[in-house]
């Protein structure tokens, strides 16, 4: 067996415990470890403090920041598990959790942040169920039955029946009483990560039909499956089709996003981080949108800024950063540097314009593309019919502003969590709430405790290895 | 800081003094007035912040900075946002890099002491004595908490209060460097505690954490900015402060005095009257609320004299981590070269040793270097084995290099500033001597290969001080030429720009021109 490449966290729906991804598990195999979790009251977990949303979150939280090894992971969440996992995404995208890698989400015929649409009948019918205690073997047949478009085999179905009756009366309850009428959406706000919401064709209210209306404004890069033939139970009655789309997912992601060791994702987790900081390198380590809308600019724009970036901070292939998207979106938010070059407009437009004036006579070959920037770069006329850059003015505003550009993409590039990895930065890991938030050891080739150890050999080390730097040291003050 | 239950002051009110500006000149002035028993109102542009507001993060901390477009010309555009401007209650102070060097008496007197080729050349004077302003600057290293050498290679009579920061990487190899060459070098005067203590009015301030991430803000009081000395001091005493508070007009009455400001907070517009007023909003604002409201320039000289300080640096390869961003980034100080032997030029420089976080390296790798491609990727590559050192270099006025209005408006409907800056031959003299200096300490250190990043820093000059009215707009007080209640505490007076980095010197500045207020 290989190593994993990453983790699954799987968040099961009320009456499921963690062994409700076991199919979803076997369907994966070796490659995406997969752990499935009990929610309070669910499988072996007892009960929480109270029945908000909240406490599973918590609860859930817990576990991801116990189990998570600082790699990549995907969020999967089946109904119930859909709303605390959209609080768990927003926990985690605000840094307000140890735990670093969230890559994307898969949701599972999800129960949305608001208030979730249920059946006033529904809903008395099965309170009932928990009346006097569990659920009884007919009422747990009765929930499944309601549950699948068709029945599931044998020993599926007597598991998941095993499952739905060792549930705790009193979550059940608190769920259908309190947690599903909870509309936790402000906190959830708007979730920018990848996600893919599945969901049956033969499921009620959160079906299929239902779900692009409950969910498109909280995930906004969300795409849509729907499986015929398919009630509400998908991790039973789908485990194949689930699995294949958390594959998909995490190939459109993880692996084409620039890597960051584990060692790395456990500093940003850790204590050390402020937690703003790491929700921000949360956000930056996210994989850019494949199909990202510009905003600010046109889509042709955006093709020549990203023809651009590649020569100008280039990339290795496969794993990247679309720093041509990011700077779209920047401008979009009109987040400037505070300063323009006189004579040059705001920051969207000479983007537009300087884009359109390179567009007309952008080259074919890549030699010539990196001889127009090195015109570009004097400051020479770089012509085009019609061209704003035929004056010497022209080219010396182009200049100036190709000269933001260049700053634009090279902080673009900097600001993502693997590049500062790369680049051998950890300073994101001080002034957080760790006892000495800084550092101890400042010497050459040396580092703290606490710090990736490629960073350099701690002082014990140090000792049968001769530097420059104690020379330096020594040297003191020279007066 | 903590504004809670300040005193206030009713608009209606003539307060004796309001304050434009919370930095490092308004600040000082600010505590020194209320103490004295003044009624004072400091209105700020930005916002009040707590320990917890600030980031390390690069891409997020120019919230403590003022972004508000500007407008940069000449053949060396002065970069703002992150690079100039403070903005929220502690003003420039919240991002300073607190290296706190004194200001050299040869600066304060370089027209007179440079010879006569030089001419017009050679800038101004101070119209205030040396041994005064020391004064007030040693007063305000024991309120800010400096930490410094004792003795000071370059001034016998000086002691600190507080023993130095540690030394990181790109300090110990400046000092190597330099000793192999017979350049003194030392540990840096810096506004950093080394120890902890108890700031009067404020609270607890922790000893040095070794944070590099300074610049971006810094959450445990270690360094000193004004929103954890003077500004409580200042509120103890009865101050009121008001935070997003942007003054866009002043009244006069029929006599020229001032009798209130006018400003926007929240989207309302409020006025506040005043017996006087100090202008503190730095090199860039006060200037251009004068030119905006035409007040206070019978000189023409508002805008004039636009000064921003050689900040060359030279970064060399070592074979060893460096990682410079670890530390106090500026622990290495050399006065060697205030007046270097082998000058062509009037005035010199300081130089320190130089860590820094990394889209700031980026930034000066793009826009110093010119670098992109494969080429950028490399150098930043190598950017953690790399040790830098930089310069504070003097800058002459030239007759174009200077701020005037642009007819483009801002968000609250004042018309931006364009500055235009051109390096002059004395300038590009300072720079190439100091580039020489500085990677010949680096090599004889080991560096494999050096790289020099040209760069500029801060805004002075723009409403300089003079003895003669036609020659500056304030008097050596900080007083309008023009207008007898109106005063200017700020980088803006600022004669000549020193090789001292302005600061410390602002803060003394301020603690003077307070006195005079009051004398
Ligand atoms: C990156 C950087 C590093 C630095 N490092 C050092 C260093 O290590 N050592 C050193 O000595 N100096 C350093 N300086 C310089 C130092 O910060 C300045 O000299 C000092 O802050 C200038 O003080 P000031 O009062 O002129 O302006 P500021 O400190 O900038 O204060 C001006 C304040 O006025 C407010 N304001 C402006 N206009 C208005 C208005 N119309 N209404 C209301 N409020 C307004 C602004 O919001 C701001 O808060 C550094 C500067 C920069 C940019």
């Amino acid at each position: 067996m290989t190593a994993a490449e990453g983790t699954i966290f799987f968040l099961p729906g009320l009456g499921f415990g963690a062994a409700a991804a076991e199919p979803i598990a076997e369907a994966i195999g070796d490659r995406l470890r997969v752990v499935g979790m009990d929610l309070p009251g669910q499988g072996q977990a007892p009960d929480a403090a109270d029945g908000t949303v909240g406490a599973m979150v918590d609860a859930a939280l817990t576990r991801i920041e116990t189990e998570s090894d600082g790699g990549p992971w995907l969020l999967v969440a089946h109904s119930m598990g859909g709303k605390v996992g959209a609080l768990v995404a927003a926990r985690v995208l605000s840094g307000r959790a140890n735990v670093f890698g969230l890559a994307g989400a898969v949701l599972l015929a999800p129960s949305p942040p608001t208030p979730e649409p249920m059946d006033d009948d529904k809903r008395s019918e099965m309170l009932g169920w928990v009346e006097n205690g569990s659920l009884s073997a007919a009422d747990a047949r009765t929930f499944l039955d309601q549950n699948v478009a068709s029945p599931l085999d044998g020993t599926r179905e007597q598991d998941a029946l095993a499952q739905v009756q060792r549930t705790s009366p009193l979550s059940w309850r608190r769920w259908l009483d309190t947690g599903s009428r909870e509309d936790v959406s402000d906190a959830v706000g708007v979730l920018d990560l990848p996600v893919v919401v599945l969901a049956g064709e033969d499921d009620a209210d959160l079906g299929a039909a239902a779900q692009p209306h409950l969910l498109s404004g909280v995930y906004p890069r969300a795409r849509f499956v729907s499986l015929p033939g398919t009630g509400h139970l998908l991790p039973y009655e789908r485990p194949d089709e689930v699995a294949a789309e958390i594959v998909r997912l995490w190939n459109e992601t993880v692996p084409v996003s620039p890597e960051l060791s584990p060692e790395w994702g456990r500093l940003i987790a850790s204590d050390r981080t402020p937690v703003e900081t790491r929700g921000l390198l949360a956000r930056r380590a996210l994989a850019d949108d494949p199909g990202h809308q510009p905003s600010a600019l046109s889509s042709a724009q955006l093709t020549i800024l990203r023809a651009l970036a590649d020569l100008l901070v280039p990339q290795p292939a496969g794993r990247r950063i679309d720093l041509a998207a990011r700077i779209d979106a920047d401008l979009a938010s009109g987040s400037g540097d505070g300063w323009r070059p006189a004579g040059l407009p705001d920051d969207a437009s000479a983007y537009r314009q300087g884009l359109d004036a390179i567009a007309r006579v952008w080259p074919d070959s890549a030699d010539d593309q990196k001889r127009l920037i090195r015109c570009i770069l004097e400051g020479e006329p770089i012509g085009g019919a019609g061209g704003d850059a035929d004056s010497d003015t022209d080219a010396d505003l182009l200049k100036h502003w190709f000269e933001d550009l260049r700053t634009d993409l090279a902080r673009t590039w900097v600001a993502h969590p693997a590049t500062m990895a790369r680049l051998g930065f950890d300073g994101f890991a001080t002034s957080g709430a760790a006892a000495v938030p800084g550092y101890v050891n400042l010497g050459a080739g040396v580092r703290d405790p606490w710090e990736p150890a490629g960073l350099g050999h701690l002082k014990t080390e140090e000792a049968d290895e001769a530097g420059g730097a104690d020379d330096a040291r020594e040297a003191g003050e020279t007066a | 800081m903590k504004l809670q239950g300040m005193r206030t002051y009713d608009h209606d009110e003539i307060v004796d003094v309001v304050v434009i500006g919370t930095g490092a000149g308004g600040a000082p002035l600010l505590a020194r007035l209320a103490q004295r028993g003044l009624r004072v109102v400091a209105l700020e542009a930005g916002p009040n912040l707590d320990p917890e507001d600030f980031t390390n993060d690069e891409v997020e901390a120019p919230r403590i900075n003022w972004m508000s477009e500007r407008l940069s010309g000449g053949e060396t555009p002065t970069a703002f946002g992150p690079n100039n401007s403070g903005f929220g209650v502690g003003g420039g102070t919240l991002h300073w890099g607190a290296f706190t060097p004194r200001p050299d008496i040869r600066d304060m007197r370089l027209h007179t002491g440079s010879d006569a080729d030089a001419g017009a050349d050679s800038g101004a004077d101070w119209p205030i004595e040396h041994a005064d302003l020391t004064r007030y600057i040693v007063k305000v290293e024991r309120t800010i908490g400096v930490s410094g050498p004792t003795p000071y290679p370059w001034d016998a009579e000086r002691t600190y209060l507080e023993p130095p920061v540690d030394r990181n990487a790109p300090a110990d190899l400046m000092a190597l460097g330099c000793s192999r060459l017979g350049i003194r070098a030392t540990d840096a005067p810096a506004a950093i505690l080394n120890h902890d203590r108890e700031q009067p009015h404020h609270g607890p301030r922790r000893g040095s954490q070794n944070l590099g991430s300074i610049h971006q803000g810094e959450r445990f009081g270690t360094k000193a900015t004004t929103a954890n000395t003077y500004l409580p001091a200042a509120v103890a005493a009865g101050a009121e402060i008001r935070p997003d508070s942007m003054v866009h007009g002043i009244e006069r009455d029929a006599l020229g005095r001032v009798t209130a400001v006018v400003y926007r907070r929240g989207g309302e517009e409020f006025r506040q009257r005043c017996a006087a007023l100090v202008l503190a909003g730095g090199g860039i604002e006060t200037p251009r609320l004068l030119l905006n409201t035409g007040l206070a320039n019978s000189s023409g000289m508002v805008g004039r004299n636009f000064l921003a300080h050689g900040a060359v640096q030279v970064w060399g390869r070592f074979d060893e981590q460096i990682r410079g961003y670890r530390g106090y980034p500026s622990a290495l100080i050399s006065e060697d070269f205030v007046r270097p032997a082998d000058a062509s030029f009037v005035g010199g420089y300081l130089l320190q040793s130089l860590g820094v976080m990394p889209l700031t390296f980026a930034t000066s790798l793009v826009r110093g270097a010119g670098l992109w491609g494969a080429e950028l990727v490399d150098a930043l590559d190598a950017w953690r084995y790399s040790a830098g050192i930089g310069i504070n270099g003097e800058c002459l006025p030239r007759e174009n290099n200077r701020l005037v209005l642009s007819d483009e408006r801002d968000e609250w409907g004042v018309p931006r500033a364009v500055v235009t800056f051109t390096q002059g031959p004395n300038e590009k003299a300072i720079d190439d001597h100091a580039a020489g200096t500085m990677t010949s300490i680096l090599e004889a250190a080991g560096a494999r290969e050096t790289r020099v990043l040209p760069r500029t820093a801060h805004t002075l000059g723009t409403c300089r001080m003079s003895t003669d009215p036609g020659e500056g707009v304030v008097d050596g007080d900080g007083r309008s030429h023009d207008i007898p209640n109106l005063w200017i505490s700020d980088n803006s007076t600022f004669p000549s720009s020193l090789s001292a980095n302005p600061g410390l010197a602002q803060m003394a500045l301020a603690l003077r021109t307070a006195d005079r207020m009051l004398a």
